[in-house]
This record gives C-alpha cells, structure tokens and sequence, in this order.
C-alpha cells in the first residue's frame, strides 16, 4: 500500500473531481465533504510518502508498472524495459515539502470556501469545486512528476483551470483579467512545449532523470549543441511567463485582485510559486547545475539583474496602489524576483538556491495569510482599499493580528520564516558575489515596512473621515454591517471558518520560521548532493 | 506597441533559426530520437525509446498501432490527463457562460426569420432529410473509429469529436432543443464525468491487483480463454480506456456547442 502513495496524492482530489461530477449538481451539500475528504487523502498520502523521502531518500513511482530495468513479460518472452519508457513521479526533499505546502494551502482555503460559494452563484457551486479540486490535481502533479512533458500536460490542466476560476467572479473585469491571462499564460506554455521538443530532438527522451544524463554525457557534447541551447531558453522563458517574471508580468495584478476571493486565494500562493519550482527543478534535474553555472557562465549574470529589476519594481509598483489585493499582486512580482535571483546566484555552496527553494515554501504561506485577510476584509467590512481598513484593529482584532504576522513575515522580522528565507538568500547573494541582488533584498524590505505600516497606522488611528467607504466599486458584496458600531465583537470579527485557516496558516509561518535550519538542511540534501 | 511585438517576433524567429544550425537531417533515421543519441565518436550514449517502441510493443501488448499503445499505455497516465483537459475545459465554458433562468431579457440570437421560403421550407426539408440520412452513418463511423483505435488509426479522442459532430450537425439542421431532446444538459456533464471515471477507474482497478496506477498486465485475471492473458489484458484495457476518453470528448464537444451558441441559456441556437 505505502508504495502506492505518491500517486494517491494526485488521484484523490481527481476522484474527488468526478463524484462532485457526477453527483454534486443534484444536492450541493455533497461538494464540501467530498472536497475535504479528498484533500485530506492526499495531505496524509503527501506525509506518508514524505517520511519515506526523509528515510530512505527519493521515492520513485512508474506509472504503468515501466521501471527501467524491469523485464515486460512478451509474447515471446520476457522484454527489457528502456529508460524513459513510460512515465516517472519522483519526490525528494525539495518537491516532497512543496507537496505538503499544497495539501495544506489548499485544505485551508476549501474551509475558508465554504460559505463564500454557497451564497454567490449557488447553482455552480459543484463546478465551481469540481474545477478546485482538478487545479489542486494539477499543482500536485506537476510537481511530483519526473517527466518533462507530462509536465506540460499538467501545466494544462493547471492553466484551464485557473482561467475558468478567475472568470466564475461576476465582475467583468475579471472576465477580461482572464482572457490576458489565457493569452499569456498559453504563449508561456508553448515555449515550454517547444522547448522540451528541442531537447527530444536532441536526447530522444522526455524523462528528466534520462535526459541529464544524456546531456551530460563525455563533458556536455550533446549538451553544448545549440538546439539544446534554444531549448533551454525556451523552456525559462515560458515558465518566466507563467511566474510573471519582470518584464513579463503583465497578465498578474488584474488577473488575481479581479478574481473571487476563493480563486485568488489558492491561486495567489500556489502558481507563481510552483513555476518557481519548476524552474528550479529544470535548472537541477534536466539542465543540471555544471550546465548551467559552469558552462554558461553569463547568463546567470543577465538574469540576476532582471531579478533586481523585478524586485526594485515590483515594490515601487506595489508603493503606489491603493487597493489592497493588487498591492499584494505587485508584491507577489517582487517575491518572485527573489526567488528568481536566488535560484540563479551560483554561488557554489548553493545557499542561493536553497533559499529560493525555502522561499517557495514560505511565501506560499505569506501570501496565503495575507490574501486571506483581504479576502475577509472585503467581505466582512467591504474594505477593498486602504483607507477603508482604518479602526480594523478595533473592529477586527483577531483577523488584524493574522494581518499583523503575514506582514511581518513579508517585511522578514524573526522569527517568522520571511526573515530566515531573506537571511539564506542575502547569504547565496555575498558568497555568489553579487552584491545588487543583496542591495535590491534589504531595499524590498525596507519598501515592505513602509507599504505595511502605512496599513497599520490607517488601521490602527483610522484615516482621514473624507477618504470613507466609496460604496460604488463592490455593490455585488452586499454587506451593511460594517458601519454598524452596536454590532458585538462577535458579530463584527470574521466567522470561525475564516479564522481557523487564518491562524493555521500563522502557525505554520512562525513554525517554518522556527525549524528553518532543518528544513533547509533536508532541502539542501537534494539541491547540494 | 507594435514595434515591442515586432522585435519580439523576431527575436524569438532568429533564436529559432538559430537553433536549427545543429538539427539532425530531415527524415534522418540515425537521428538521436530515432536510434539514441551518439556523441562524435560515435559512441552511443543510449537507446532511444522511439526503437524499442517500434519493435517491442507487438510483443509486450499486441497491439498492432504503435501509436495508440504510447498514447494508450507508455505513456497512459498523460492521456488521462490530456482527457482531464478536455473535461476542465467544458466545465470551465460552463462555469463562465451558463446562465440560469428565463433569459427573457436578452435578445433573441437568431435574426427574424425572412420570408423567402414562401410555400413550405424546403431548405428545411433538404437539410433535414440529409441529416437523417447522415447522423446515423457518421455516429456508427464514430464508433468504428473509437472500436479500432488499437488496430488502425484512430481512437478515443478522435471517435469522440466525430460522435459530438454529429450531435452538433443536428442542433444546427434542426434546432438546439431538439438536440437536446436527444442529448441533455444532464447527461453530458454526466457522461463527461463518466468517462474520466472509467479512465481512472481502470487504472485504479489494477492497483488492486498489487501493481502500479494503469499497469494493465494486472487485469490478466479477466482473460480467461486467451493463451497471452497479459499481452490481450493490455490491449482490451487500451479499448477501455479509448472508450472512456471517447465518452468525455463526446460530451464536451456537445456541451460547448449548446454553450456557446446559446449564450449559456441551452434554449435557442444558432
């Protein structure tokens, strides 16, 4: 049974997808268990196959029994199996935690769901989680798989997916956020695709374990070749797209503050962050880091500045919002210079890419609590903008110290993990000897504690009485109790289903924080052999 | 605007001619994704799975298309995922387009009928012989398709689509109700959820016979008079799950024709 873990991640919630199907659109109560159930499934599949990881080293699992090596039974006799057969899923430390990061994401935002649905657009509600659970189907798969293009088919259903939750919110804008979206985000995946036909023309192999070794094969011959080149460039390009990388970041900030709350709370903390790792995991697994840092000496240059341009405009552009979700959004852009820069440092003791890798984990987190929160407040109180947030703390109290902590960890205060992920990645940036990127980190952060304390001091002291409620830019959020002072402090805080996911996820960003020397000690056993 | 796309064009154009400089001969059978990759001492740095594919699936499923058993059991688990797909994408044009209600307030799609046709319509019984005529030819051909997908070209997906044209063909002779009549809202976001399940399904069963997600070879036990149980339990299994592709493409072919020329109403139309 054990052996069978890694593709019960991805088959739970795909099941959970096809009973919601087949039966949710005749009672809707069904849609929320199943949901959980499902999910629930995969995170104890994800720890089971994640104890093993941390036991015995990385899990393979061949789909359809092809394992390399074994002997088919033929006709005539039994048939050795080739490499690259079939299709491989693999977990090791570094996607094992990104896994569990997933699972428990995508838990907490079905609680934070449950009612948030229900009430808008009822009769969809069983599409609406059918199209949850396939996004959750294919952020697990892709980046469990072992295999370049099932990834791209992942990325599809991935990408699908998302456009379509996008678009499920009634405001028009949305619908246009996510046809920009749709555009970019199939021009992404099409250089992937084109890309990992280059390297297939080149290594006659889609499996990433295989085409390495054949890429690396007598010091880099085929690796050196220039299909293998375009390819790789090809390949970075299309997930610097789907990651909205500087300058390709267009499709974000509308397509996620347009968006229902739910949508871009699963999607805010999860995609940006999964092309990440996907990024790392081509850079690592198929490329390979000789290829990349030692042969290609320059190209890790270009790429650290443009991280540097990400991070400096992405905080500039986040500075200059006034509404709260597409400051987060312009945010995520920075984050993902970060990540970017990191995992292209190459500094030979790899802390860079570790703390990418870490960073992935954590910013999933930050992002989760933060988006959560501007998805309550804009339900609850119908604060869509800054100034609307002011006297939160007294208001809200216990959604605001959820706020306060996210915060915290983006500006990077310890011991949230915000600060740890900045620590390794300042560290990659000195020992790699690129000082700009270690500059642009400690600018985004103090950028961070203005744009965040701003927020603080309108929400705590209150803003100026003529920046009030601008009530005409969200009459679909009916809500008439926020200017209510007689309500209680029961009435006015964010309902438990709110909160638990609120402050599970405030946990989990002061525990990462906490045991972030082991964590990036078992991340690093994959990223430095 | 225009100049920003114009020198993106061309860069990617350049960085695609670049690349072609160390292509492999067209149609090259020594290539490196035909026979393996060789580096310039000619060394062979490995087998190429393209050539064991060619040579070893006979043997192993006894299917003579070769395509299909890469599409169908190598590579399996992508399928089921391209079909995924495909069911995401009638569920994503549903969620965004179905309205619920009377639709009494927007206007009507088709335009007002003119009277050209004054004594009878003959235009209508001339579309609507033929597509009598046609319909049960084109579903039995797509069932043809589906059946061999394993023996000849064809398959699932492509069965599938010729399936959902012909549901197509008669909303469009005839109207969208009577399609749907025939074809329901509720049955084709059943049987689209149907069809992934007898995927995935399939390959689950399988894993109760101790081996791993769509390992056919497992379903041995259920060929009982076949003297290759494993090699026929592979191939039935490719049928199987053509079967099931065939039953979601179907469906969502159909459901985003009734979706888009309606506007999400499923009442009138084109």
């Amino acid at each position: 049974m054990s052996d069978q873990f890694p593709i019960l991640i991805v088959l739970a919630p795909l099941f959970g997808a096809v009973i919601i199907g087949l039966v949710g659109s005749r009672d809707h109560r069904v849609c929320m268990p199943v949901v959980l159930v499902a999910l629930f499934t995969s995170l104890s599949a994800v720890i089971g196959t994640l104890t093993q990881v941390l036991e015995t080293g990385p899990v393979d699992y061949f789909v359809g029994g092809w394992e390399p090596g074994k002997m088919a039974p033929g006709i005539h006799g039994p048939v050795e199996i080739a490499k690259g057969f079939g299709i491989q899923l693999r977990v090791d430390t570094l996607n094992g935690f990104l896994l569990l990061a997933i699972a428990i994401v995508s838990i907490f935002v079905s609680i934070f769901s449950i009612r948030r649905v229900n009430q808008k657009a009822a009769s969809k509600t069983p599409q609406f989680y059918t199209l949850y659970l396939l996004l959750c189907v294919g952020l697990f798969g892709m980046t469990i798989t072992g295999d370049a293009f099932n990834l791209f088919v992942l990325v599809e259903v991935t990408s699908l997916t998302s456009y379509a939750l996008i678009a499920m919110g009634s405001k028009r804008r949305g619908t246009m956020a996510a046809f920009n979206y749709i555009l970019m985000g199939t021009v992404g995946a099409s250089f992937y695709l084109l890309g990992v036909g280059y390297l297939y023309l080149q290594t006659g192999s889609l499996n990433m374990a295989h085409i390495q070794e054949v890429l690396a094969a007598n010091d880099f011959e085929i690796g050196r070749s220039k299909p293998v080149m375009v390819a790789f460039i090809l390949i970075m390009v299309g997930i610097w797209i789907k990651m909205a990388f500087f300058p390709l970041y267009g499709w974000l900030p509308n397509a996620y503050s347009y968006c229902p709350s739910t949508s871009s709370c699963i999607l805010a903390p999860l995609m940006t962050k999964i092309s990440v790792y996907i990024m790392i995991r081509v850079m690592l697994s198929v490329f390979g880091w000789e290829w990349i840092f030692v042969d290609h000496v320059g190209w890790s240059d270009a790429v650290v500045i443009l991280a540097v341009i990400a991070i400096l405009a992405g905080s500039t552009l986040a500075l200059a919002q006034r509404e709260l979700k597409k400051m987060l959004c312009y945010l995520i852009v920075a984050e993902v210079g970060y990540m970017v820069g990191g995992a292209w440092l190459g500094d030979p003791e790899r802390w860079g890419m570790s703390g990418a890798a870490y960073h992935i984990l954590a910013d999933a987190f930050m992002t989760l609590c933060l988006f959560l929160c501007a998805g309550i407040f804009a339900k609850k109180a119908n604060a869509t903008r800054i100034e609307h947030l002011s006297g939160m703390f007294k208001k809200m109290p216990l959604t605001m110290t959820g706020f306060v902590v996210g915060a915290l960890a983006m500006i990077g205060i310890p011991p949230t993990c915000g600060f740890f992920s900045k620590f390794y990645l300042i560290r990659g940036g000195i020992e790699g000897g690129h000082w700009e990127f270690v500059i642009a980190l400690i600018i985004s952060s103090l950028v961070n504690v203005v744009l965040f304390f701003r927020i603080f001091e309108i929400a705590f002291f209150g803003a100026k009485p003529a920046e009030g409620h601008d009530h005409a830019h969200h009459d679909d959020e009916k809500d008439d109790h926020s200017t209510n002072d007689e309500l209680t402090l029961l009435e006015r805080e964010a309902p438990l289903r709110s909160l638990i996911p609120l402050f599970g996820t405030t946990a989990i960003i002061i525990l990462l924080g906490v045991y972030n020397g082991q964590i990036v000690e078992w991340i690093r056993l994959t990223i430095k052999p | 605007m225009k100049w920003i796309a114009l020198i993106a064009v061309t860069l990617t154009g350049s960085l695609l001619l670049f690349g072609v400089g160390d292509f492999p001969e067209w149609g090259d059978p020594h290539s490196p994704a035909n026979q393996g990759p060789k580096l310039k001492s000619g060394e062979q740095v490995s087998k190429a799975v393209s050539q064991d594919f060619l040579t070893e699936t006979y043997e192993v499923t006894k299917v003579p298309n070769v395509v299909t058993a890469v599409l169908a059991d190598y590579r399996g688990y992508d399928t089921m995922f391209e079909t995924v797909v495909v069911f995401a994408a009638g569920l994503a044009i549903f969620a965004i387009l179905r309205v619920f209600g009377d639709g009494s307030d927007t206007p009507p799609m088709r335009a007002v009928e003119d009277d050209t046709f004054v004594e009878g319509d003959h235009s209508r019984i001339i579309i609507g012989t033929t597509c009598k005529l046609l319909i049960p030819i084109i579903q039995l051909f797509a069932l043809y398709v589906i059946a061999h997908g394993h023996y000849s070209p064809g398959g699932g997906f492509q069965g599938g689509v010729i399936m959902g044209a012909s549901f197509i063909l008669l909303a469009i002779a005839r109207d969208l109700k009577s399609a749907l009549d025939w074809f329901s809202e509720k049955n084709f976001m059943t049987l689209a959820s149907v069809g992934i399940l007898i995927y995935a399904g399939l390959g689950v069963l399988c894993q109760f016979f101790e081996r791993n997600f769509l390992d056919y070879g497992a379903l041995k036990v259920f060929m009982i008079s076949s003297d290759h149980p494993e090699q026929m339990a592979r191939s039935y299994s490719m049928l199987g799950v053509e079967i099931g592709v065939a039953f979601t493409v179907t469906a969502i072919m159909f459901a985003i024709y009734a979706n888009l020329s309606s506007r999400g109403e499923l009442k009138e139309g084109l």
